[in-house]
């Protein structure tokens, strides 16, 4: 495993799981991606970062919330777990420290 | 899965059932869910076909490493948990059920240690010759004549070794080796020079210095390219080195052979002792460098004696070689064939050629040159390699018979596990784990009854057979073949008993184990056809051997005691000869080297009819040097004319013929006539029925007897009942001549039984076999009858209440056994008929195969198999029906 390196795309996901809050799914996160990123998300692409990130221990799931549509098939539901939490917030604060070193000028000065 | 009730509004079904049979369980459920609710959605928008499109294309997207792998967490802690049941239920089961726990283990045990011994002894045979380093590039050459009496066989004359280096590139080395019992190849009273007691010792055989090379005998001391270099050297074996120079270096030092203190050896080298898995085994190598065994001898074209070994250069191609090899015949052969006269020149250029024997298969022989040494023969690898996997099979079939039949047991058990969730994989598991244990029990009995009756085994195969445990693949090869048996044993029964159906096991429906009792009574037929073949066989081997060893051969072997190397009494060989007739146990002498048994020498000559050696073909015969009381002595019978006589002198030329001869020269008048071996013409004067002195596989050959006076063996015709006192006498008149030299003597009647020691040896192996498969065989019958006694104990205890008799119980119980083994007896009498027939092909004189043995087979295995179910039905038939009926 990579260890605690969270990539561009897990790190979205995580977000997505958070932002979704109780009804985290595979089909629902897709549809939140999309609506975030405006562009196509792989449904398969999402699951097996949820499967990647439970194996992290950055996950939890369980069974729940079948619906006819679905014929009668339970969701598998997403949660944050601490550590999932934990490595959101390393990522926030370590992007946050870099914005600040960055000085003024370079956002100030047009482009060339 | 839920079926859709309009198989229209779905996805392809295909896709979803593919995409379940892929994706792990971990994911199915939830990603199956996404995809249809995807997928409903889609259809509203985009219609059906596209619909469908797309989600075929989310089921492929999915193909991927993370929905295949099966995810399981924490399961390995609880599998461990489910094996160390499986052993606890297996472990229990044994120990609740001691017999059959005891007779399959027993049977399983006995078949496995049959097939370990029967493995170590093919793998010996396969072993022979496979060591020598450049081993790809040895050869040994043999004549090989295609013409009407083919035949294949290895002596030379003495120059083709040195032909072969010098006309054939190809050849590296060419080494010479006279093996067979011929001047002081064979056998010899050997002494050092400084001791004056001789002892026998046999394993002497000639050889070129370069042989020792070839076959890359190891020396413990001196150099093996010089030991034999001078003329008189002589090669001891390790074993013989320390013999008679304990302590010594052997190099150097002076042995005398059979008293000739004028021509002493001096020792060369020592070499290691012949491995056991070498077709040769020596003691002594006396050199060639400077023999000539009469003036002229190495240079002949006459004399046939020398074994020629070579070793090709690398790269060298055999059978080119042998193509270009009738160049010898042509060049040299022939030559010397035409100067000579002989009328079988012809024959000989057209169908005399030389062969090349790699060494490594001299000793299982597939192209069947004749030589003295002893063979393997590759049928009975084969034939003992059959007979320990059926053996093994009798043993599993054991297995599978008990376990199947005690299903009924076990059927609440599987009804059970299934209940509290086991599915049909676990459960074939656990019966494959017990399966397993019971292997792996049987494995440690079966390598203990191995080391037990290997000493046994050893001395009647004559091997000398261990268990190579140092080799590091044979106790992985045995634990390999323990689980492979295991599983092998264990797959019927596992699905067997992994297929009941809850509900009915639970509810008490399933019939008490009659179920499979076809499939039961199928093997039970194949165990006992098996054995009965194996009874057949072996009887047969038996009447063949007391065929050969009690049938009328021609002399009379009995009451001969030959006195071996009377040679080394010189001039008073006669003296002798009278001192032991002056004995009242003795009533004949004879002196001779030829006798009608193997290990006595040969001579092989071509016959004609006095002037027509340029005109017949010649007979080929063997020309035996004889006295004149050989014929009555040995208790041959003249059939015409008359035996010879001392007192005529002119008998000097006359020769006794065997019938075989008078036939094959096509002499008419047979008394009289006179014939010639191109040297000399003798006068026929007595024709004596046709003696057997080769083994009984060929057809009698000629033999001719001409007088002559003395020989290395004395044999001594006695009459008397007491043969210890025989023997001291004649040790007496011994020692009186030769006190230095030890007695040695062998019967007749024993050398000539030697001579079949094969068959006697393959009889008593397969007597052995045979009785092991009726042991396994009758352990499971015992046990099914057990069972069945037990299974119907109820049904017997009513008869009997009802007025059934003992006899008619009895009966009831051991018919369908009887039917059985009678049916068993039908399918396997044409078989043995068909492979005994097969085996007495080779004998010209053999036993013709009958029905009564076929009879007394049948009889027997009936018998047995009789007496194995009747322990348990006369049991139940003889029991106390109101014991039985109270319980319940």
């Amino acid at each position: 495993m990579k260890g605690t390196y969270l990539g561009e795309f897990e790190e979205l996901v995580l977000l997505a799981v958070g932002i979704l809050f109780d009804d985290a799914y595979g089909l629902a996160l897709v549809d939140e991606l999309e609506r975030k990123t405006e562009r196509p998300i792989m449904m398969s692409a999402v699951h097996k970062v949820l499967v990647r990130l439970e194996d992290k221990g950055y996950l939890k799931s369980r069974m729940g919330g079948a619906t006819q549509v679905r014929g009668g098939r339970d969701k598998r539901l997403y949660t944050l777990t601490a550590a999932g939490k934990k490595v959101l917030s390393q990522s926030r604060d370590l992007r946050n420290s870099m914005w600040k070193e960055v000085p003024k000028v370079v956002w100030e000065a047009g482009a060339l | 899965m839920k079926q859709n009730k309009h198989p229209n509004d779905g996805p392809p079904r295909w896709a979803v059932r593919f995409f379940r049979w892929y994706c792990n369980d971990y994911l199915s459920e939830a990603a199956l869910g996404d995809f249809m609710e995807l997928y409903d959605r889609r259809r509203s928008s985009l219609g059906k076909r596209k619909a469908d499109l797309l989600f075929i294309g989310n089921v492929l997207a999915f193909l991927q490493p993370f929905a295949l792998r099966k995810k399981r967490p924490s399961y390995a802690l609880n599998e461990i948990a489910m094996f160390e049941n499986y052993f606890k239920i297996a472990w229990r089961t044994m120990a609740r059920q001691k017999m059959y726990t005891g007779i399959t283990v027993g049977g399983l045990a006995l078949g496995l240690a049959t097939c370990l011994v029967i493995f170590l002894y093919i793998r010996h045979e396969l072993s022979f010759d496979k060591g020598y380093t450049h081993g790809a590039r040895l050869y040994r050459m043999y004549n090989d004549f295609r013409g009407p009496d083919a035949a294949r066989w290895t002596s030379l004359p003495p120059m083709v070794a040195q032909i072969m280096k010098t006309d054939y590139p190809e050849v590296e080395k060419a080494g010479r080796l006279i093996p067979q019992k011929w001047q002081q190849a064979g056998s010899n009273l050997f002494r050092r020079e400084d001791q004056v007691e001789n002892l026998y010792e046999e394993g002497f055989v000639y050889a070129d210095n370069e042989l020792l090379d070839i076959l890359e005998i190891p020396f413990v001391s001196g150099s093996r390219e010089t030991a034999l270099v001078k003329p008189n050297s002589i090669v001891l074996s390790k074993r013989m080195a320390d013999k008679y120079f304990p302590g010594e270096d052997a190099i150097g030092k002076t042995v005398i052979l059979n008293e000739h203190k004028t021509t002493p050896y001096v020792i060369g080298g020592v070499m290691a002792d012949f491995p056991a898995d070498s077709h040769l085994h020596y003691d002594f190598v006396l050199t060639l460098t400077g023999v000539e065994f009469w003036p002229g001898e190495q240079t002949s074209w006459c004399c046939w004696n020398y074994d020629t070994y070579v070793r090709l250069k690398p790269g060298a191609d055999p059978a080119a070689l042998e193509e270009k090899l009738p160049a010898i015949r042509d060049n040299y052969l022939m030559g010397y064939l035409e100067k000579s006269g002989d009328q079988s020149a012809a024959d000989i250029k057209l169908h005399h050629f030389l062969g090349l024997q790699p060494v490594k298969n001299i000793h299982l022989n597939p192209e069947k040159v004749e030589d003295e040494l002893r063979h393997g023969d590759m049928r009975y690898v084969w034939l003992f390699g059959g007979i320990a996997v059926f053996i093994l099979l009798l043993a599993c079939i054991n297995f599978i018979n008990l376990s199947t039949a005690k299903s009924a047991n076990r059927a609440k058990e599987v009804g059970l596990r299934k209940v509290v969730g086991s599915v049909r994989g676990y459960l074939i598991r656990q019966f494959l784990t017990e399966s397993l244990v019971y292997s792996i029990v049987s494995f440690v009995f079966g390598v203990l009854i191995v080391a037990l009756v290997m000493p046994f085994f050893n001395s009647l195969s004559g091997t000398e057979l261990s268990m190579p445990w140092r080799s590091v693949w044979f106790a992985p090869l045995l634990g390999v073949a323990a689980l492979v048996i295991g599983i092998f044993a264990g797959l019927y029964p596992a699905f067997y008993l992994s297929s009941f159906k809850p509900a009915e096991v639970l509810k008490g429906s399933v019939s008490k184990g009659s179920k499979s009792s076809g499939l039961r009574s199928a093997l039970v037929v194949f165990q006992f056809a098996t054995s009965i073949v194996l009874i057949i066989g072996t009887f047969i081997i038996y009447k063949q051997m007391n065929f050969i060893l009690h049938t009328k051969i021609g002399f009379d072997k009995d009451q001969v005691v030959m006195i071996q190397g009377t040679n080394t009494l010189r001039k008073q060989q006669e003296t002798f000869k009278e001192e032991l007739l002056q004995l009242s146990e003795v009533e004949d002498v004879t002196l001779t080297d030829y006798l009608p048994v193997t290990g006595t020498n040969r001579d092989q000559n071509t016959f004609w009819k006095e002037g027509k050696t340029r005109e017949d073909k010649g007979v080929s015969g063997q020309f035996w040097f004889v006295d004149a009381d050989y014929i009555h002595t040995l208790g041959m019978k003249v059939v015409e004319g008359r035996d010879f006589d001392k007192r005529l002198a002119s008998d000097s030329l006359a020769v006794v013929i065997n019938q075989a001869m008078v036939k094959n020269l096509g002499l008419k008048k047979h008394i009289g006539e006179r014939i010639t071996n191109g040297n000399t013409v003798y006068t026929v004067i007595g024709v004596v029925e046709n003696f057997n002195f080769e083994s009984m596989k060929g057809a009698i050959r000629p033999v001719c007897f001409t007088l002559a006076k003395g020989g290395s063996i004395a044999a001594v015709k006695v009459n008397s009942r007491n043969m210890a006192d025989a023997l001291a006498s004649l040790t007496n008149v011994w020692s009186k001549f030769m006190p230095h030299q030890p007695f040695r003597y062998s019967f007749l009647d024993e050398s000539y039984a030697r001579m079949y020691e094969d068959v006697s040896r393959t009889g008593k192996i397969l007597t052995c076999f045979a009785a092991l498969a009726i042991v396994v065989a009758c352990l499971g019958l015992f046990a099914l009858s057990s069972f069945m006694v037990e299974q119907r104990g109820k049904e017997i205890s009513i008869r009997l209440v009802m007025g059934a008799t003992t006899g008619s119980i009895f009966q009831l119980l051991t018919g369908n056994f009887v039917k059985l083994v009678l049916i068993a007896l039908v399918v396997a009498a044409p078989l043995s008929w068909y492979l005994t027939q097969r085996w007495l092909e080779d004998y010209t004189y053999k036993i013709s195969v009958t029905w009564d043995v076929f009879a007394v087979a049948g009889v027997i295995s009936v018998l047995i198999a009789l007496i194995t179910v009747s322990y348990q039905s006369i049991r139940a038939a003889l029991a106390n029906p109101a014991n039985r009926l109270r319980s319940e």
